[in-house]
């Protein structure tokens, strides 16, 4: 299992489109667990509604968890998307 | 902010069969309308489109949330519809969608996320889907809604039943300058108590009397008073009320502390003891503090005369230099203009000491405590001593302050004896005992301490006078620097008290350096978020331009929130580029005889261009400094 924290950078923060893209990512690695872990809200990030009732606004922290296979490349895929801001 | 407040029957259609993803998109377009926030039908539908374009917003398993920000909606509102056979919406999984929310947001604001968040968060729960499919009726699918979400955020849904729309928690906020800390403190209070639910009225007491007065009716209704001030404000009013005092940087910093300390009620229950100002004070609040109190309420209202005496005086000198009068004892009196604003700046200022030592008097012991700070202040001016009424030297700032001070604690010390006198004259205390033994009183120290204030006074004039330049550079540099510390704290407040009482003693050049040191930090603060604009954050650039006016206007607490969010980058490099300027201020022996005004008193400075120049330096080295400490931010 790996983690990584990452800030939520756009000013939008993390509503329906970025949700969507996490989603999607996640989706192509179906052996891999992805977890976000933000406001003290856990949310499987396979599900954007998850990821959406957890409310990660600009500046908010998130953590993200991945077990499975390449685990250390989706947890840095997904932490490159929070920080390119969702190319917002 | 509530589904439930956002969402109405007149917006909700059950059973609805829509053919396509265009029709369903219309009819919540249909109901948006119906709710009234929507004030450009068409501009909002674009908005709604475009989203639809960059991706769906059908999130899977039958809910899709349209939704769109747009200028052209007023207030934030949702629109639903459920449609049990299900519509294409091209959904993430490929599954019809059965439910279906439309929300519109304006451009402002965070509320859109929120909503998102909260919906969703709802939407989670099979049963409460289910439950909202087969809703008989609107309302009961708003009540299927509304109870989920009281069950969901319980406390919230507390708060909202609480706000009555009742004021809640009142303030008052005061700073000793009142142009910049007693209206942020005013604002973050009243946001902290948005944020909280709870609404906040804070009443302003700055420089141009107070604003947003709390009225009775609001006072009575309250649940407690928030006093965030730095200098003494009507208390009589709270008597009986729970209140917190404290200082007005709290009101900045803790807002939110503050408000739930009321809403606890944790806060004493105020009794107003009438003239006793000092014995009233925060409890726990240091000597040093109280001190510190009373001293800025005489500055504060010492300052008017200070500006006002100060430019007049300084124009008579501008307008004979124009009429080329010959620089000898004349000089400032020589045309009748200007001996015009000679005279009259100069009545202004012989008030200044006077009413310094009668507001320090009267902040410690309220009324009794005027007449005896302002006449023993008047003693200080014409130095009056036993051996020679008439005055010999005078023991000016010093001796103000020592009268002031003594005034107003003999006059409390006064007031208790007074209180085992016989009931039947409480009625002449205030109009004859307590005048007459202060005024007794004062007049006898006065005159016993005035010999010895004197030879203090002439001795730090003549320091002062005779210092060296390079001594006098290196106050420059040290007022300079400490005005840029704090901004508008104890360091600047005492720098500042010392530029204006040096110009009570003649030492214009003091005061000019004093003052470059406070317009240093904002106006560097404004250049380097315009040149070098990634070492800051997008908030911080939009403001940076204010910090110009801020700063030529001599407001020093326009650098506060910059300073505030890295101290330790911000603050050095402040300092460094105040002190500079402050040194060059003294090295081209500028001088300036307003202790207030930043740009708008430039044409009274003495040696103005190379006060301009050292300015401009000054704030250039901040501003390199700035951009040499701060880390460039990546998302710039």
């Amino acid at each position: 299992m790996v983690t990584k924290k990452v800030t939520v950078v756009n000013e939008q923060g993390v509503h329906m489109r970025p949700a969507g893209i996490i989603a999607k990512v996640v989706k192509e690695h179906p052996e891999c667990e992805v977890t976000l872990i933000a406001n003290g809200k856990e949310a499987k990030a396979k599900a954007p509604m998850q990821i959406m009732a957890a409310c990660m606004k600009q500046g908010c922290e998130v953590e993200i968890v991945c077990n499975g296979a390449d685990e250390q490349a989706v947890v840095d895929e997904i932490a490159a998307l929070f920080e390119s801001g969702f190319d917002e | 902010m509530r589904i439930t407040d956002l969402l109405n029957v007149e917006s909700i259609k059950l059973n609805a069969t829509p053919k396509n993803k265009q029709e369903a998109i219309d009819e919540l377009i249909d109901l948006q309308v119906k709710g009234g926030k929507i004030a450009d039908r068409e501009a909002y539908k674009e908005g709604i489109l475009a989203r639809e374009t960059v991706s769906t917003t059908a999130v899977g398993e039958g809910i899709a949330i349209p939704h769109a920000k747009s200028d052209a909606v007023k207030a934030p509102s949702l629109a639903a519809i459920t449609v049990p056979n299900g519509v294409d919406y091209e959904a993430m999984d490929g599954e019809p969608s059965t439910l279906l929310f439309m929300i519109a947001a304006p451009n402002d604001g965070d509320v859109h996320l929120e909503v998102l968040s909260r919906l969703m968060t709802m939407l989670m729960d099979e049963d409460f889907k289910n439950k909202l499919l087969s809703a008989k009726d609107k309302n009961e699918f708003l009540k299927i809604i509304d109870d989920t979400e009281k069950a969901k955020y319980p406390d919230e849904t507390k708060a909202v039943v609480e706000n009555d729309g009742r004021i809640r928690v009142l303030a008052v906020t005061a700073c000793p300058t009142g142009i910049a800390h007693t209206y942020m403190a005013a604002e973050a209070l009243e946001n902290a108590g948005k944020k909280l639910g709870i609404t906040v009225k804070a009443e302003t007491n700055g420089s141009g009397g107070a604003k947003n007065v709390l009225t009775k009716e609001e006072i009575e209704a309250c649940d407690g008073i928030i006093i965030a001030a730095d200098k003494t404000v009507d208390m009589a009013r709270f008597d009986g009320k729970r209140v917190i005092r404290t200082k007005v940087s709290d009101g900045i910093k803790i807002p939110k502390e503050l408000i739930e300390r009321i809403e606890k009620g944790d806060a004493p229950v105020y009794h107003h003891t009438g003239a006793k100002a000092a014995d009233e004070s925060t409890e726990g609040e240091s000597f040093g503090r109280k001190l510190y109190k009373h001293l800025m309420n005489g500055v504060s209202n010492m300052l008017p005369f200070t500006v006002a005496g100060g430019i007049f005086i300084a124009l008579a000198f501008l307008i004979d230099t124009i009429a080329g009068a010959p620089q000898d004892s004349s000089f400032g009196t020589y045309t009748a203009l200007a001996a015009f604003f000679k005279n009259i700046g100069g009545y202004a200022f012989s008030f200044m000491i006077p009413v310094l030592a009668g507001y320090i008097g009267k902040s410690i012991a309220d009324r009794p405590g005027f007449l005896v700070g302002l006449v023993g202040g008047f003693l200080a001016t014409t130095g009056s001593t036993f051996a020679n009424l008439a005055g010999e030297v005078p023991s000016g700032f010093l001796g103000a302050l020592l009268a002031g001070f003594a005034g107003g604690y003999l006059m409390l010390g006064v007031e208790k004896l007074c209180d085992h006198m016989p009931k039947s004259l409480n009625g002449i205390k205030p109009v004859l005992i307590y005048p007459l033994v202060g005024l007794g009183m004062i007049a006898v120290l006065m005159c016993a301490v005035n010999p010895f204030m004197g030879m203090i006074n002439v001795g730090v004039s003549n320091f002062l006078n005779n210092m060296g330049n390079t001594s006098k550079i290196v106050l420059g540099c040290i007022l300079g620097g400490m005005m840029a510390i704090d901004m508008g704290g104890p360091f600047n407040k005492a720098a500042y008290v010392f530029g204006t009482a040096a110009i009570a003693s003649s030492g214009y050049d003091i005061m000019a350096a004093v003052m470059i040191g406070g317009m240093v930090p904002p106006i560097a603060i404004a250049l380097s978020t315009t040149f070098f604009k990634n070492r800051w954050t997008d908030e911080e650039r939009k403001n940076g331009a204010v910090n110009y006016i801020m700063g030529l206007s001599f407001i020093t607490e326009g650098a506060i929130p910059y300073a505030a969010s890295d101290p330790i980058r911000v603050i050095p490099s402040c300092m460094v580029g105040a002190a500079v300027a402050g040194g060059l201020s003294m090295a081209f022996k500028c001088t300036l005889m307003a202790p207030h005004g930043g740009i708008f008193v430039f044409a009274v400075v003495g040696n103005w261009p190379l006060y301009v120049l050292s300015l401009a330096i000054g704030s250039l080295v901040s501003m390199v400094m700035l951009t040499l400490l701060k880390k460039k931010r990546t998302d710039a």
